[in-house]
């Protein structure tokens, strides 16, 4: 790890100042960042702290939705009541992740800013496009982790769980920076069609402040797996976040999430459309799962996950559907 | 830069001020966020004054640290862990990874677990540091131990202890969260701690004991043999729990230990007996290689090739030679792997060619380790690149790149491996090894049953927890070593042969160390590029390889094809065994599938033909059985095949088949031993109810296996130790034997203190010097069948002089005089007695002393070999393709059982160490470079806490009467039946045979979608 500079502002306004110079790169959680500087794939000249700024690491719930900071740990996530009952599915994914250490040190925004794991990309020795050259080494090499969808130009699935959940749930990411902005958290993640270099739209001196979910329509329904081989610390395979709004048995509004088959989580719309106005049950679930599939283009290694997603998703359509309605306790009145 | 006191008191915490928690988070009653974060730039309250940047150079900071302000100078790079470990000396804390995968650094910052390697130090700020050293009442200076501490000792949740003080910190904090958690709650909290020796099951015990709460897990269950009594004269015991015991003759001789009764008859041995050391484990007392830091030590770095085959054209080592702090440079002149038996056949100009990527060109000394990495960044390297061979299939065709020129050799390690010199080469293919036995063609032609399989092995890394490492210190008068290994003898002999030194000359240590599993054994590459730049910057050099270089460089279990055949007659009789291997251990020798399909179930004609095929990848070296696991992944599998197709249950057949091979009789310990195993083993995972392949409905299917498990009977003669008694009654055994991590120092204390009527924690045992008389290396399941009748063989010529001075103070004769229950008396009069540190005052000099040799083995009987049948209950998920253990039952024997506790440490290990290799681990390799891709322990996966299954562990005690103690190891048979049962129990359950590792969702699925074609 090259040495560098460190700052930890107590202001946004400090905290984007500092970022303002060249080779400057924000640290929260360090979780990744650390990886990345000790693999030699970074070597920035300065760390902005940014575990001082205030009011970064709380949690809002309220009827008009739910606010998080970028600081809020994934332990937080997985454990906060109140974000339990509001969004179980978001404290399902975050209770998945990783390892309990890494959870209690990872924040929400570090975990949507992570760079990829593809193992091509982390190996400083493979030149690949995300790191400014000219081949994904994926394409014709060991893509076992990779992408089975838009994964022609670079192959790397996009690491964040969270963010399944999250885009399933119409979450919004608040961006603090000279122009402060607020987009879909859909539209925040950037293919490698449209920017190889980058995962997400977030442009130097800018930071992630944090991410808004609104409050769960009434009928909301909502399930997440994330699918493993190994139960102890490992990347999934698939992960999948349904969230049907429901009437009685049939489904109003679908929105399916999978995560870990595309460069950016990658939303299934005909499979959502498939489901909505019909009713759950396991030929329709199967229905929509194996629409959720059509057009996969697996590379060498990987075309297993083609199959598992399906079984998997059509599994999480029907805990969907069976779930407690979102706000609630299983249990619990509607 | 400097920085005084006062700039310390800049990075104090300060008073949270700023608009953004109105802004974003207050924001109440607001349609959307929008609004309130247009304030997100809020700016700086005039009175505050900007925020200070500190370094990149050295900055003091203060953080509190198990409840003590600390002061240290560090730059903003260096991580908690390393301030911890190199600025405080808190050395308890460990550096498994240095990618936060491991969980070895595990910390509490405020009462949470952080990995201490993924924090930099001055993000700590104010909150509380809390590292193994604080956990214990009073820190570790002998104060009380935290409750689950003191649970870590007792259940022996623990082994190398490398992982230990995380493993303990992540249990520390799920109990000050959950008073009374549950077993997936435990699972859950140290599911990022990583243990390669698997010490889960006793975590998960430990606990729950320490939280009030019954285990549920299976408690251990030892099998006592037979009688208490002592054999009658001239006579040793043999036999087995369960099965007949007798007293057969023995000529021993006049001057040796005499042979103990059963376990029964003992006090000590056998009864199950924490470590000795786990305090020192529990409170990261314990100094690992790892940890040791000499005055002045420089740090070193390799310089290593990216490229898998390659010339290397040119070095330019001058600007690393100028950096500030660079005090040795050292270029590779030595070619690693194979040796060609005629170098002139390979003509590469100056450097050693590169066989594989990783291997080492050059490295640096330096005074700090960031400046080794720098200065290893400096070391400009040119290299021809050439074309390689990156696997097996690839090495085998017929114009296949040329690993090696022509014909080279490598020897084995002391734990197994390596082939037999000049077998023949051709291209890529060296060997066969082979044995045979008759006409196996002509046998198999004539079969009226005939099964055959092609089985496919993955390559699986050693990853021991502590990487391979050493502190070299080089002196004019003596090359003394602290290193990781299992052979502190080994590694002496061989830089004693290196640097052409006398062994006398060179001192290897090692006192704890973070797990082998067959992979240390010798110096290394590594270490004599430590040596030698310790020699030229006249200073001590500490090399430790990172996680990525453990992966690469220094050992795998090698990947393996293998096709079998057995020919049977209809009724089970086994005619024929044709076994013919192509292994590859990259760039070395020694990728055999070992002997299981000779031995196991012999057949009156046999063939076996082991070859080795050379690629452009890191070597191979030993590892836990070597061979033998992948061998019997397809010999069980193939009995299995076998019984369905002759249509007899496969418990049956294997009795039927486990026969000597020369009169067709079953009474040889081993296969006696295997028939009691199979029985009790299926009563307990209730064979009975087996269900046919792929019977159950549903996608998610359980099923049922079994493996056998053998391993060879290896002898290590040079297996010495001293005892000494003073005068005032303290007693201390040394050896260059080592502990790594199967409790080998308490098993000599053990050994001691029986036939010195003492408790183990009396004896001081000073082990892993090689100035001590030199034991066996710990390998092979060698160690105690070495060691153990050498102590017993000091202590009784000890004893003997101290009953001599005994008898004439207490006017007995020496014959007349028994030790037992810490008195020396006479058997005949019990007012004749005294307390043994009375009876060691009668010492005529100082101290009583004996060096001895191992005993050689008692002409009796032969016993080949032991082992153990193990059955695993898996659940399959066929439509993701997961596999899920349930259940395995291990019933083993292993000799007279020292320490049934240690036991049963070392076999929970072997089956997770199985299921790992059966389920997760595979080395990847790029295709086209060569490289290892997922040199991480993250993605290469191994197996966690939530993947143990439950484990039930049945000891057989057993006696086979060929030396003093009968002591065997166990760590290899406990590692060789598992895959073999898991593999047998994935067909029980889904119907379809895999014949290949490692069964991942991805060939599960494949398996799936072929069937049973062939």
């Amino acid at each position: 790890m090259k040495s560098f500079e460190w700052v930890q502002p107590e202001t946004v306004d400090d905290a984007l100042a500092a970022l303002g110079q060249a080779g400057a790169v924000p640290l929260a959680g360090g979780v990744d960042l650390l990886d990345r500087l000790k693999e030699r794939l970074e070597a920035p000249s300065r760390l902005v702290s940014l575990r001082k700024l205030p009011g970064w690491g709380e949690i809002k719930v309220d009827a008009a939705g739910t606010r998080i900071g970028a600081n809020v740990t994934l332990a937080r996530l997985a454990d906060d009541p109140a974000l339990g009952r509001a969004h179980p599915i978001l404290a399902e994914a975050a209770s998945h992740a990783a390892t309990p250490q890494l959870r209690a040190m990872a924040t929400l925004g570090g975990n949507l800013a992570q760079r990829p794991r593809c193992w091509y990309y982390r190996a400083e020795d493979f030149a690949c496009r995300k790191k400014g050259g000219t081949a994904c080494f994926a394409q014709d090499g060991d893509a076992e982790l990779h992408a089975i969808f838009g994964n022609k130009v670079c192959a790397a699935p996009h690491p964040s769980t969270i963010a399944t959940a999250l885009v399933a749930l119409g979450a919004r990411v608040a961006i603090a920076g000279k122009q402060p902005r607020e987009v879909p958290l859909e539209r925040f993640f950037v293919a490698p069609e449209q920017d190889v270099r980058r995962e997400i739209d977030l442009a130097p001196g800018e930071l992630i402040a944090g991410v808004t979910v609104p409050a769960a329509p009434p009928g909301l329904r909502a399930a997440y797996t994330k699918q493993v081989a190994k139960q102890s610390f490992d990347w999934p395979i698939v992960d999948v976040a349904v969230a049907l709004v429901m009437n009685g048995r049939t489904c109003k509004q679908a929105t399916i999430v999978l995560g870990a088959v595309a460069p950016v989580p990658r939303r299934a719309a005909e499979a959502e459309r498939l489901l909505a106005g019909a009713a759950v049950d396991v030929m329709a679930a199967g229905r929509a799962a194996r629409a959720a599939i059509a057009g996969a283009t697996p590379l060498a290694g990987n075309d297993h996950k083609v199959p598992i997603l399906e079984a998997v998703l059509a599994r999480t359509i029907l805990a969907a559907a069976a779930a407690a309605a979102a706000g609630n306790p299983p249990g619990g009145k509607p | 830069m400097g920085h005084d006191d006062d700039d310390d008191d800049d990075l104090e915490p300060a008073p949270a001020a700023g608009l953004s928690r109105r802004a974003f988070l207050g924001a109440t009653g607001a349609g959307t966020a929008a609004a309130g974060l247009v304030t997100l730039s809020g700016a700086r309250p005039a009175r505050a004054a900007a925020p200070r940047v500190v370094g990149p150079g050295a900055v003091s900071i203060s953080l509190k640290v198990n409840g003590t302000p600390r002061t240290l100078k560090i730059e903003p790079r260096t991580t908690l862990a390393r301030a911890l470990r190199e600025e405080l000396k808190l050395t308890g804390t460990k550096i498994g990874c240095d990618r936060g995968a491991c969980g070895a650094c595990t910390v509490h910052l405020d009462g949470a677990p952080a990995l201490a390697c993924t924090t930099l130090a001055l993000e700590v700020g104010d909150r509380a540091v809390t590292t193994i050293e604080g956990l214990a009442n009073g820190g570790s200076g002998g104060g009380k131990l935290h409750p689950i501490q003191q649970a870590f000792v007792e259940e022996d949740a623990m082994q190398c202890g490398f992982c230990t003080p995380g493993m303990v910190m992540s249990c520390a904090a799920l109990l000050a969260k959950e008073p009374k958690p549950d077993r997936a709650a435990i699972q859950g909290a140290v599911s990022g701690n990583l243990c390669r020796c698997g010490t889960y099951p006793k975590v998960l015990t430990a606990v729950m004991k320490a939280s009030g709460q019954k285990p549920d897990g299976f408690p251990l269950e030892t099998r006592q043999a037979g009688t208490s009594a002592a054999p009658p004269p001239g006579t040793a015991w043999v036999g087995i729990a369960g099965g007949p015991m007798t007293a057969q003759l023995r000529t021993i001789p006049e001057t040796e230990a005499k042979p103990w009764p059963t376990n029964a008859g003992l006090a000590v041995v056998g009864k199950p007996t924490p470590r000795l050391d786990g305090r020192a484990k529990v409170t990261g007392e314990a100094q690992y290689t790892s940890d040791v830091a000499l005055p002045g030590m420089l740090h070193a770095k390799r310089v290593v090739s990216p490229h898998s085959h390659a010339i290397v054209k040119r070095i330019d080592t001058s600007k690393a030679e100028r950096l500030a702090g660079v005090k040795a440079v050292f270029v590779v002149k030595k070619q690693e792997g194979a040796t060609l038996v005629d170098p002139s056949t390979e003509k590469n100009g100056t450097f050693p060619k590169i066989r594989y990527a990783g291997q080492c060109v050059a490295a640096v000394a330096a005074t700090t380790p960031d400046i080794a990495e720098e200065a290893a960044g400096l070391v400009l390297v040119e290299y021809e690149v050439l074309p390689a061979v990156t696997s097996l299939d690839a090495a085998l065709q017929p114009a296949a790149t040329l690993v090696y020129p022509a014909r080279v050799n490598m020897g084995g390690s002391a734990g197994g491996g390596g082939a037999g010199r000049d077998l023949a080469q051709q291209g890529n293919l060296r060997g066969p090894t082979q044995q045979s036995e008759g006409d196996v063609d002509a046998a198999l032609a004539a079969s009226a049953v005939k099964v055959s399989g092609t089985f496919r092995t993955q390559v699986q890394t050693h990853s021991a927890m502590e990487t391979h490492g050493i502190v070299a210190d080089w002196k004019k008068d003596e090359l003394t070593v602290y290193v990781s290994t299992q052979g502190t003898a080994t590694v002496r002999d061989e830089l004693a042969t290196v640097f052409d030194l006398p062994k006398t000359k060179v001192r290897a240590i090692c006192d704890f160390m973070g797990g082998g599993f067959g992979a240390k054994f010798g110096a290394g590459h590594y270490g004599v590029v430590a040596v030698e730049l310790s020699r030229r910057a006249q200073a001590p050099v500490r090399l430790f390889l990172d996680r990525r270089e453990e992966h690469t460089a220094v050992g795998n279990r090698p990947g393996t094809l293998q096709t079998l055949t057995l020919g049977a007659t209809r009724n089970g009789a086994l005619e024929a065994v044709d076994l013919t291997s192509h292994g590859t251990g990259g760039i070395a020798t020694g990728a055999g599938v070992g002997n299981a399909a000779m031995r196991l179930f012999p057949a009156p004609v046999s063939r076996s033909r082991q070859y080795d095929v050379f690629m452009h990848a890191g070597p191979g070296a030993a590892f836990r059985a070597p061979g033998m696991p992948q061998g019997v992944f397809a010999l069980d599998q193939l009995v299995d095949e076998l019984a369905e197709r002759i249509g007899i249950d496969s418990l049956v057949l294997r009795d039927r088949l486990d026969i000597d091979e020369r009169d067709g009789s079953a009474t040889a310990p081993e296969r006696l031993a295997r028939r009691l195993e199979r029985k009790i083993g299926a009563d307990r995972i209730g064979w009975g109810q087996r269900h046919a392949p792929g019977a159950e409905k549903g996608p998610i299917k359980t099923g049922i296996g079994v493996g056998t498990s053998s391993w060879r009977r290896g002898v290590e003669m040079d297996s010495a130790c001293e005892l000494r008694v003073a005068r005032d009654g303290s007693v201390q055994l040394r050896s260059s034997v080592m502990d790594i991590g199967t409790g080998t120092r308490t098993a000599l204390a053990m050994l001691v203190a029986e036939d010195l009527g003492l408790r183990p924690q009396d004896i001081d045992v000073k082990i892993g010097d090689t100035r001590w008389p030199i034991g066996p290396a710990s390998g092979g399941s060698r160690t105690l069948l070495g060691i153990s009748p050498a102590v017993r063989q000091a202590v009784h010529e000890v004893k003997t002089k101290l009953l001599a001075a005994v008898a004439k103070k207490l006017d007995v004769s020496p014959g007349e005089l028994r030790i037992a229950a810490g008195r020396v008396e006479s058997a005949t009069n019990p007012r004749k007695a005294l307390p043994w540190k009375q009876a060691c005052a009668a010492i005529p000099t100082d101290e009583l002393a004996a060096i001895a040799s191992r005993p050689a083995d008692w002409q009796g009987p032969r016993a080949e070999g032991y082992g153990g049948v193990q059955f695993a209950q898996v659940q399959v998920d066929t439509e993701t393709g997961v596999i899920r253990v349930l259940r395995v039952v291990a019933v083993h024997e292993c000799g007279r059982l020292i320490n049934p506790l240690a036991i049963q440490s070392q076999i929970n290990g072997g089956i997770l160490h199985g299921i790992s290799w059966a389920l997760f681990e595979d080395r990847r390799l790029d295709g086209k470079t060569g490289r290892v891709l997922n040199a991480n322990m993250d993605q290469y996966k191994i197996l966690g806490a939530r993947d143990t299954p439950l484990i039930d562990v049945i000891l057989l005690d057993q006696y086979v009467g060929l030396t003093n103690t009968d002591a065997h190891g166990i760590g290899e048979p406990a590692n060789v039946a598992t895959a073999a049962a898991l593999a047998n129990a994935v067909y029980n359950a889904i119907g379809v045979r895999i014949r290949e590792l490692p069964m991942t969702p991805r060939t599960v699925l494949a398996a799936l979608r072929k069937g049973n074609r062939p």
